[in-house]
C-alpha cells in the first residue's frame, strides 16, 4: 500500500518544521540549564518523581482537572480538545495496526488513514469509535466558538486579547476538525464505510451530489484538512499552542525540583512557554476588575517576556497578590517570574548608598525572643504598643530589634527588583540577629516574615508571625484574653495567606476574643488591600479605589471591626472605610484582663 | 409676605448670611445642629494675624443676630434638603423659598496619621488642642511641667495623598506661626520648631507675622515633613524628619509635638449633595457653579453656599462670602 498523495505535503512539511523547532527549543533550554539543575534531573529520573510526573501529565495536560475545578464547562472544552485529539491519534494508531498488523506506516499514513484504507474491509467497531471521538473533539470546538461569543457562560468575564500569530493558529485549529469531518465524509460517500457521523454525512453526500463533484470535493477537502494541520503545526512553536508540548517537560522538571529563582534562568523558558494564554488569570486581577487596567496581567506579562517585548511598566504593574497564581491551571510560578524579570531590568546596585548599614545597631532590651517591628509597624505604633503589652502579660523577655529604628528587612527592594541591595540589608539584619543570640524571631509584618523565612539564612532561629506567636502563647496558657461580644471580620494579607500559608492562626486568635464573620472572598481567594509594596506603578488614588472595593466587601460581612494582621493592609484599609480597622495584636491586647 | 430662606449651619458663615438676608428684607431661619451657634469659632482662642480674641468676634456676631431678631433653631440636624424643603433628623420638615448651605468643615482626625502617635502617646497634641489649652489658660506637658522644646508639624491631613486629602487647607500655615509665637510668649526659654513643606502666607499681615516669628521670636523653620514619632523614656517624643534644605536626616527629642490638622469636607456632604442634586469637588467639598461669577451659587437654582462648606477659608473670607451668598439668594428670589 502506498501512503502518499500530493495533499499530504502541507502536513508533512508542517509536522517536520514543528518537530525540528521543538527539538531545537527544548534542546537549547535544557543545555542552558544551570549545572545544579541538570544534576537534579539526572538524580530525579530513576525515582518515583518520574511516575508522579506521568500521572500529572495525564491529569493536567490531557484531562485538565485544574480547569474543571474553576468551571466544569471550561474544563470540558479544554479536555475534549486535548484528550479527544490525543485519543483520535492513539486509537487511529491502533486502528492501522488492527488493519495492517505491525508494519511501518509513515506518519501521514496514520493521520490520513481513512483516505488510504478505502480498499480494505470495514471494521465497524473502529469506525464507530473514531466517529465518537471526532464528535467529542467537535463538541469542544463548538464550545470554543461559543466562548468567543459568550465567555461568561464558561465562568470567564474577560478573555485574552490575542496577538495576530495566535489568531492564525487559533483559526487553523478551529478548522482542523470540521475539515476532517468533511474530508472523511467525502471518502465515505465515494467508497462507503464510516459510522453515524462520517458514514451518515457521506451517505447524504452520495445521494445529493454527482460522482465527479464528489471526486473533486474529496481532493479539495483532504487538501484543506492537510493545510489546516500544516499551518497549525508551523505556527504552534511560535504561538500560544507551544504550551501543548511544553507543559509536559515542565511537569517533569518541576517534579525533579527545578524552580525559578531571583535571577532569570533557562528553566524560566519552560514556564513562560507553558502558558496557554487561557486568560483565567485575568478575572481575579483587581487591577483589571477595579481599575480597568487590561494589559499587565500575567498572561500578557508572560507573552511579552516570551517574545522579548517586555517593558518595565508592565513588569512593575502588579500587586503580586498571587490571586492569579492561585488559579493558574498550569501552576506557573507567576510571582517569581515577575520578580526575576524586574531583577533583570532594575538590579543596578548603588555600591555606596547603603554603606551606613555597617555596624548599625539601635536594638534594645535582651532576651531569647526577638521582635522585629519592620518599617510599616513603626508607622502603626498602636500595633507595637499592643505587642509590648502582650510580651509583658506573657512575661516574655524581649530583645527589640528596631524599636528605635532599624534596617529594612529587604523585601521591598527585592520586590522592586533591586536584588543585590536587598541582600545587603538581609546580611546586615542576619548579623544583628546572630549577634544578639536570639532563638525566636517574632514579627508583626508579613512582608518581613516572608523574606525572613525564604531568603534569610536563619538556621537555629525560629521565625514566627505574631499571629502564630500569640496563638502559641494562648495555647500554652501564658496569655488569656477575655472573650467578648464584638463581631470581627478578618482580611487575609496576601503575604501572610497566599504568601506564607498562614490562614488558621489569626482566625483562631480572633475566635478566642469574639465572633468572626468571613467576607465573600476569603483565605486563598482573599482580595488584596491594593497598597502592596510590590506595585510601584499605580498611584495613590488607584490604591484607594482598590482599598474601597475591599472594605466595602468587608463591611458587608456585618462586622463592626475589621481585623487584619499586616501593618500595610491596616493603613490601606483604614483609608478606605470609616469603620474601625485594627491589627490582630491590638484586639488581643485590649482583651487582656 | 416675606420670603423664607433656611440657612443650614449656625457658624460665622451662617450667622453672617442670616444677618445680611434680614437686612435685605428676607425672613432667614438658622438651623444649627449643636446646642448653640458659633461653630468651630467656639473652640478657638485668638485669631491670626492680629491675635484678636475669637470670643469677641463670636459675641458680636451673636449679639447682632439677637438684635436683628433672627429665628434660630439649635440642636436641629438636617438630614436632607432641596431648594424648597429641609428635613430634620427628628422628622420635622421646614418649607423654604431658598436654602443657603453653611455647614462648614470637619477637622482632620490626627489619629489616622498613626505614625505621629496622636491618641497613643502623651504630649502629642493638635492645633485645636492648643487653642483649647490656651483658652483654659493651662498649656503644659501631660505631667504638668513646662515644655522646653516644642515642634509644630504642618500639613497633617492636608496635601497628603496617603490620607486622601490632596487639597491645601490654607489656614494651618499661619495658625502654626501664630501658635508658635504664643508658645514663645508663654515659654520664652523654649525652643520652638516648625516643620513644613511650604509656608503659604496668603493673607494680609501673614508674611509680616512669619518674619516676626523668625526675627523677633527666634522660631526655627525646618523644611521637611516629620516621618514618624516615638516616645522617649522620659515622656518626651522623638521625631524623625529630613531637613530637605540641607538634605540630611534629622532626629530630635521634643517635649510637645503639635500637629497642625487640616480642614476636610464633612462626611455628610455626600448624602446632602445626593438628595439635593448638588455637585461636589473631588476633595469632597461642595463645588460652586463656577469659581468666578458663580462662586456662591450651586449647580441647583435656589441653593447657595457660604463659607468653608465649599473650600477651606479663613474667618474674614468666610464673612465676606456669607454676605455675597445672601445677596445672590435675594437676587434669585427677586428675579
Amino acid at each position: 500500500m502506498n501512503f502518499y498523495a500530493p495533499f499530504c505535503l502541507p502536513f508533512i512539511l508542517g509536522a517536520a518544521a514543528m518537530f525540528l523547532t521543538l527539538l531545537w527549543k527544548w534542546g537549547r533550554w535544557l543545555y542552558l540549564l544551570p549545572h545544579a539543575d541538570k544534576l537534579r534531573i539526572l538524580r530525579g529520573l530513576p525515582t518515583r518523581a518520574t511516575l508522579d510526573a506521568v500521572g500529572e501529565v495525564i491529569s493536567e495536560s490531557l484531562l485538565h482537572r485544574r480547569i474543571f475545578r474553576i468551571n466544569p464547562l471550561l474544563g470540558y472544552m479544554h479536555m475534549s480538545l486535548a484528550f479527544g485529539w490525543f485519543l483520535l491519534i492513539a486509537v487511529g494508531w491502533i486502528e492501522t495496526i488492527a488493519y495492517l498488523g505491525f508494519r511501518y506506516v509513515p506518519l501521514q499514513g496514520h493521520v490520513f488513514f481513512k483516505y488510504f484504507a478505502t480498499n480494505l474491509p470495514h471494521k465497524p467497531a473502529f469506525e464507530l469509535t473514531m466517529d465518537l471521538l471526532l464528535l467529542f473533539v467537535l463538541s469542544g470546538v463548538a464550545l470554543a466558538w461559543g466562548k468567543r461569543l459568550r465567555s461568561r457562560a464558561m465562568g470567564m468575564r474577560r478573555t485574552t486579547k490575542h496577538v495576530p500569530g495566535d489568531r492564525i493558529a487559533l483559526t487553523a485549529l478551529w478548522f482542523i476538525f470540521p475539515a476532517r469531518l468533511i474530508a472523511e465524509s467525502t471518502t465515505c460517500a465515494l467508497y462507503g464505510g464510516g459510522s453515524f457521523l462520517t458514514g451518515s454525512l457521506g451517505g447524504w453526500m452520495a445521494a445529493h451530489l454527482g460522482t465527479m463533484t464528489l471526486v473533486g470535493l474529496e481532493t479539495a477537502a483532504w487538501w484543506f484538512y492537510s493545510s489546516c494541520l500544516g499551518i497549525f503545526f508551523v505556527a504552534l512553536p511560535f504561538s500560544r499552542y507551544m504550551h501543548i508540548f511544553t507543559e509536559i517537560p515542565l511537569i517533569f522538571l518541576r517534579r525533579y525540583k527545578l524552580r525559578s529563582g531571583e535571577k532569570e534562568s533557562s528553566f524560566d523558558r519552560f514556564q513562560t512557554e507553558a502558558c496557554s494564554r487561557c486568560g483565567i488569570c485575568i478575572d481575579p486581577c483587581q487591577l483589571q476588575s477595579v481599575l480597568d487596567i487590561r494589559d499587565v496581567q500575567s498572561v500578557y506579562f508572560l507573552r511579552d517576556r516570551r517574545y522579548g517585548s517586555l517593558r518595565l511598566q508592565t513588569a512593575d504593574n502588579c500587586l503580586m497578590c498571587g490571586r492569579c497564581a492561585e488559579r493558574c491551571p498550569v501552576d506557573i510560578d507567576l510571582n517569581t517570574l515577575r520578580l526575576n524579570a524586574r531583577d533583570t531590568m532594575r538590579n543596578v546596585p548603588d555600591e555606596k548608598r547603603y554603606d551606613y548599614l555597617k555596624g548599625l545597631d539601635r536594638s534594645s532590651g535582651s532576651g531569647k525572643t526577638g521582635y522585629f517591628a519592620g518599617c510599616m509597624t513603626l508607622l502603626t505604633p498602636r500595633t507595637m504598643q499592643a505587642m509590648a503589652r502582650i510580651f509583658d502579660a506573657a512575661g516574655e523577655e524581649v530583645w527589640w530589634a528596631d524599636r528605635d529604628g532599624g534596617v529594612c528587612c529587604g523585601r521591598p527592594l527585592k520586590l522592586a527588583g533591586e536584588t543585590d541591595s536587598a541582600h545587603r540589608m538581609m546580611r546586615c539584619n542576619t548579623e544583628l540577629f546572630r549577634k544578639h543570640g536570639i532563638a525566636t524571631l517574632v514579627t508583626s509584618c508579613p512582608i518581613c516574615l516572608k523574606v525572613f523565612r525564604e531568603d534569610y539564612a536563619l538556621e537555629g532561629i525560629e521565625v514566627l508571625h505574631h499571629s502564630e506567636y500569640i496563638l502559641r502563647l494562648m495555647r500554652a496558657g501564658r496569655l488569656a484574653p477575655n472573650r467578648g461580644t464584638a463581631r470581627f471580620t478578618y482580611h487575609d494579607p496576601c503575604e501572610l495567606g497566599r504568601g506564607s500559608g498562614i490562614y488558621d492562626e489569626p482566625r483562631a486568635v480572633i475566635e478566642a476574643i469574639g465572633e468572626l464573620l468571613e467576607p465573600a472572598h476569603t483565605r486563598e481567594d482573599a482580595l488584596c488591600c491594593g497598597s502592596s509594596v510590590a506595585n510601584v506603578a499605580i498611584d495613590d488614588g488607584q490604591q484607594l479605589r482598590i482599598a474601597r472595593s475591599v472594605t466595602a466587601e468587608l463591611e458587608r460581612s456585618g462586622a463592626e471591626v475589621i481585623v487584619t494582621a499586616c501593618p500595610l493592609c491596616k493603613k490601606a484599609l483604614g483609608r478606605g472605610t470609616r469603620r474601625e480597622v485594627r491589627d490582630l495584636a491590638e484586639i488581643v491586647s485590649e482583651a487582656l484582663p | 409676605m416675606k420670603k423664607r430662606i433656611v440657612v443650614i449651619g449656625g457658624g460665622p458663615a451662617g450667622m453672617q448670611t442670616a444677618l445680611r438676608l434680614k437686612a435685605r428684607g428676607m425672613e432667614p431661619l438658622i438651623v444649627e445642629k449643636e446646642a448653640e451657634t458659633g461653630g468651630k469659632l467656639r473652640g478657638w482662642h485668638v485669631l491670626f494675624p492680629t491675635f484678636t480674641p475669637a470670643g469677641e468676634v463670636l459675641a458680636e456676631l451673636r449679639h447682632r443676630v439677637r438684635e436683628a431678631g433672627i429665628e434660630t433653631m439649635t440642636s436641629a440636624e438636617v438630614v436632607s434638603f432641596t431648594q424648597h424643603e429641609v428635613a430634620l433628623a427628628d422628622g420635622r420638615r421646614l418649607t423654604a423659598d431658598a436654602v443657603v448651605l453653611a455647614t462648614g468643615f470637619t477637622l482632620f482626625d490626627a489619629r489616622i496619621k498613626e505614625e505621629y502617635g496622636y491618641g497613643i502617646y502623651d504630649n502629642v497634641v493638635t492645633s485645636a488642642d492648643i487653642e483649647r489649652m490656651l483658652d483654659e489658660g493651662r498649656v503644659a506637658k501631660a505631667d504638668g511641667s513646662r515644655p522646653k522644646r516644642i515642634a509644630f508639624l504642618h500639613c497633617v491631613g492636608s496635601r497628603d495623598e496617603k490620607v486622601c486629602q490632596q487639597h491645601c487647607s490654607r489656614v494651618c500655615c499661619i495658625t502654626g506661626v501664630k501658635q508658635a509665637i504664643e508658645m514663645k510668649r508663654l515659654f520664652p526659654e523654649a525652643d520652638v520648631f516648625n516643620f513644613y513643606m511650604d509656608i503659604r502666607m496668603f493673607g494680609p499681615g501673614y508674611e509680616e507675622l512669619y518674619r516676626e516669628a523668625q526675627q523677633r521670636y527666634n522660631i526655627h523653620f525646618v523644611r521637611g515633613r516629620i516621618s514618624e514619632a516615638s516616645p522617649t523614656i522620659d515622656g518626651g517624643i522623638q521625631i524623625k524628619a529630613e531637613d530637605t534644605l540641607t538634605g540630611r536626616p534629622l532626629r530630635m527629642s521634643v517635649d510637645l509635638l503639635v500637629l497642625l490638622v487640616g480642614m476636610r469636607a464633612n462626611d455628610d456632604n455626600a448624602a446632602l449633595a445626593a438628595a439635593a442634586g448638588l455637585e461636589r469637588a473631588p476633595s469632597g467639598f461642595m463645588a460652586p457653579r463656577d469659581p468666578f461669577l458663580g462662586n456662591v451659587r450651586s449647580n441647583v437654582g435656589g441653593i447657595f453656599y457660604a463659607g468653608t462648606v465649599s473650600a477651606p477659608k479663613n474667618i474674614g473670607e468666610t464673612l465676606n462670602e456669607a454676605a455675597a451668598a445672601a445677596d445672590a439668594a435675594v437676587d434669585y428670589l427677586n428675579a
